[in-house]
């Protein structure tokens, strides 16, 4: 998985200082959402987490943003790296995906959709910086996460995590998944791990957006404030 | 005369006619009736099920198609052509939702559909589309539109296409009222009397569908049909008995 995290990213600060009329990093830098997303499967749908902080480089251009974007009525994506390119690539999945609906008559499934942003990351590789989760439920196999990541593979996972505030939850992801979890210790360990990757990741912050999609739709949650799942800080 | 202006579509014939368009519509004339009715709170719209040869699967044959969530067409004359056209508005109600962020408006794919078999009566070595389409949806408000091979569009409150287009539309003229388009079941009653006038009884030759507001396009079962069917039936025996209770 880290072999592909080749980084794309802007330097936040960009300026060349030819004296003291500089301009500041947040008026020259792409905006990103530099994030922490998560998403996991259990028996009957799946949970995605993510944060909800988007910068201009140190800038907070949005503490509020909503990077849990629907494709379909039952399969959404996480978004993380530039806030244009994954907005962009949704916007286009979503027009197939209701096209392929008016066709076929049914709901696509997961890896269709899946596929659908494959294909646009991997032809457009050299002009996006985008890594998505596409995660969700389909009457063929129920609950599905998938992670195309920079290059625009695509391979599914039972529990996935991206963006800049990922690199802090490898161990905890090795150390706290379960196959088998019911869907509330799944979103506990969702909630937790958006948590640890706040505490830790500068990018990363805001309220934690929550979702689970079964074969009932989407219920979508947020954790604001004290709500956030607490862990050891000492002071 | 006729037959020297009926080759290249593009050619006009003295008296000002194209016949391709013509003989398009009359095409049109050809195929299975469908109906629609437009009420104040829904949208219903109706076809003749053509009988299937006894080896042929019954369910593979949809005349009426679903262009969005909230847009539905249904057409009279070659199924084939209506094939391309649907493929085509789904493109296009897709496109507009991506690039304006908004789902069409019925009048704006009717415009859509119309301006596609227009240009088809204006271009080389092609053919008209020999079709026309009942477009039905919801934006503002419920909407029933209808197109012909000509390429011109029209809003309606209620009418007929296909085979004996004329009468059953004599038969709406007659009793689509205010009462009637006020009244839900009394909108999809008249949808059916009126594709009786032209088809054989019985729920297993009508396809029925209703769109309501902020609903997706529902398909009346033909247990449902049936079950609507018996009350016509109840009403002309009673209309019968009164008449005769008069005399």
């Amino acid at each position: 998985m880290a072999s592909i995290m080749t980084s794309n990213y802007q330097p936040a600060v960009s300026a060349v200082s030819t004296g003291t009329l500089s301009q500041p990093d947040w008026l020259t830098s792409e905006l990103s959402t530099g994030t922490t997303i998560a998403a996991v499967e259990f028996d009957g749908g799946v949970i995605i987490g993510a944060d909800s902080r988007t910068t201009s480089g140190a800038y907070i251009a949005n503490r509020v943003t909503d990077k849990l974007t629907k494709v379909t009525d039952y399969i959404y994506c996480c978004r993380s790296g530039s806030a244009a390119d994954t907005q962009a690539v949704a916007d286009i999945v979503n027009y197939h995906l209701n096209f392929y609906k008016m066709e076929m008559g049914e709901e696509p499934l997961v890896k269709t959709a899946a596929s659908v942003f494959r294909t646009l990351c991997y032809n457009n590789r050299d002009s996006l910086s985008a890594g998505i989760l596409v995660a969700g439920w389909d009457k063929r196999n129920g609950g599905q996460v998938y992670t195309i990541p920079l290059g625009g593979m695509w391979t599914r996972m039972p529990v996935a995590i991206g963006g800049s505030g990922s690199t802090y939850l490898y161990g905890y992801a090795d150390a706290n998944y379960k196959p088998g979890m019911t869907k509330d210790e799944c979103l506990k360990f969702i909630a937790n791990a958006i948590s640890l990757a706040i505490n830790r990741d500068g990018s990363s912050g805001g309220v934690i957006r929550l979702a689970c999609i079964t074969k009932d739709g989407v219920e979508r949650h947020v954790l604001t404030g004290d709500q956030l799942p607490k862990f050891y800080e000492d002071s | 005369m006729s037959s020297r202006y009926d080759r290249a579509i593009t050619v006009f014939s003295p008296d000002g006619h194209l016949f391709q368009v013509e003989y398009a519509q009359e095409a049109v004339k050809k195929g299975s009736t469908a109906v629609g009715v437009r009420g104040k709170d829904i949208v219903v719209l109706g076809v003749e099920k053509k009988a299937v040869a006894k080896l042929q699967e019954d369910r593979t044959v949809r005349k009426i198609a679903l262009l969005d969530d909230h847009v539905a067409l249904a057409f009279a004359g070659l199924t084939a052509d209506a094939r391309i056209l649907i493929n085509r508005a789904r493109i296009e109600c897709q496109s507009h939702k991506l690039t304006v962020e908004d789902p069409v408006t019925i009048e704006y794919i009717t415009r859509y559909i119309a301006q596609l078999k227009q240009k088809y009566t204006q271009s080389n070595g092609r053919r008209p589309f020999g079709l026309s389409a009942l477009i039905i949806g919801y934006d503002d408000g419920p909407h029933l539109y209808q197109t012909d091979p000509s390429g011109t569009y029209h809003e309606w409150k209620a009418n007929a296409i296909g085979r004996s287009a004329k009468t059953v539309r004599e038969f709406l003229e007659k009793h689509y009222t205010d009462e009637v388009a006020g009244d839900d079941k009394e909108c999809i009653k008249l949808t059916l009397k009126a594709l009786l006038e032209v088809v054989q009884t019985g729920g297993k030759n009508v396809e029925l569908a209703i769109m309501k507001n902020g609903q997706p396009l529902k398909m009346i079962d033909s247990d449902e049909i049936d079950k609507y069917l018996a009350e016509i039936e109840k009403e002309k025996e009673e209309e019968a008995e009164k008449k005769k209770a008069k005399k």
